[in-house]
């Protein structure tokens, strides 16, 4: 798992950008087997699904925490999308071999996560009902 | 696609042990939190554009009947993830430790259930 098909061959004296993937998934993995599963069962079991009302989201963001809530679903945002879609890209190098489609769906996946990722960091720090 | 298809018939034909099918809950559960993660980016972007639209899609993504039994499959898909990825990475950085992986899956499978029961009894409540 993670040794792309396609970027396997790396020119001398430039940086493996698969091996720095490959341990960028553990990093970010590690820090997610923290942050994640505390906000999985924080949320969940918790506060409880059905209580995280738009007024809930609005006094833990705007309250005497909303910093440190801020920055932690900041480094969610950034890991879970980094690591989610690289995964995403290993899974698509694993199965699509076809060069006109593995690159269509990769360009497809670059597009979406670059999208999310800037539709998340605004709902973080343009503050909640202020995009309207 | 060819290759989409042949890994199809090999991973329902191979016969593999538990570190087949911990690659292969592994990729699953991955895939299906990429998908889970996309849409929960948007619904909080929903934030952004007031408590209406908020609310309303809260109500539909979280909190409906269907949305509660497809938690269930988060909850177990977010945990084995975790525990397994945890697997992953001391067994690379320990390569001896390979020869006990089954040993390991298993460990890791039960630690998983034993989150993974109560969390999804709280999670249904209500819907049962």
């Amino acid at each position: 798992m993670g040794i792309s098909t396609f970027r396997w061959k790396t020119k001398y004296g430039q940086p493996n950008w698969e091996r720095i993937s490959w341990l960028y998934m553990r990093l970010s993995g590690l820090v997610m087997f923290l942050i994640v599963t505390f906000h999985l069962l924080y949320m969940h079991m918790v506060v409880r699904v059905e209580n995280l009302t738009f007024q809930n989201i609005v006094d833990r963001w705007n309250g005497p925490y909303g910093l440190a809530w801020k920055t932690l679903d900041t480094a969610l945002l950034i890991f879970g999308l980094t690591h989610g879609y690289n995964g995403v890209r290993w899974s698509i190098d694993d199965y699509v071999h076809h060069r006109g489609w593995n690159l269509v769906l990769k360009m497809l996946l670059y597009i979406v996560g670059s999208i999310l990722m800037i539709a998340g960091a605004l709902a973080i720090f343009v503050g909640p009902g202020s995009l309207v | 696609m060819g290759a989409l298809v042949e890994t199809l018939r090999y991973v329902i034909s191979y016969r593999g042990t538990e570190g087949h099918w911990a690659w292969l809950l592994h990729r699953l559960s991955g895939l299906g939190i990429a998908l889970f993660l996309s849409m929960h980016i948007i619904s909080i972007f929903s934030v952004g554009l007031g408590p209406r639209v908020y609310n309303f899609l809260h109500e539909v993504l979280y909190v409906s009947a269907p949305a509660k039994v497809l938690e269930v499959f988060l909850i177990f898909g977010v945990l084995f993830h975790a525990a397994n990825g945890m697997r992953i990475i001391v067994i690379d950085f320990f390569p001896g430790l390979g020869k006990y992986q089954r040993t390991i899956v298993r460990i890791e499978l039960l630690v998983v259930i034993l989150v993974f029961i109560p969390a999804a009894i709280i999670t249904l409540q209500g819907v049962l």
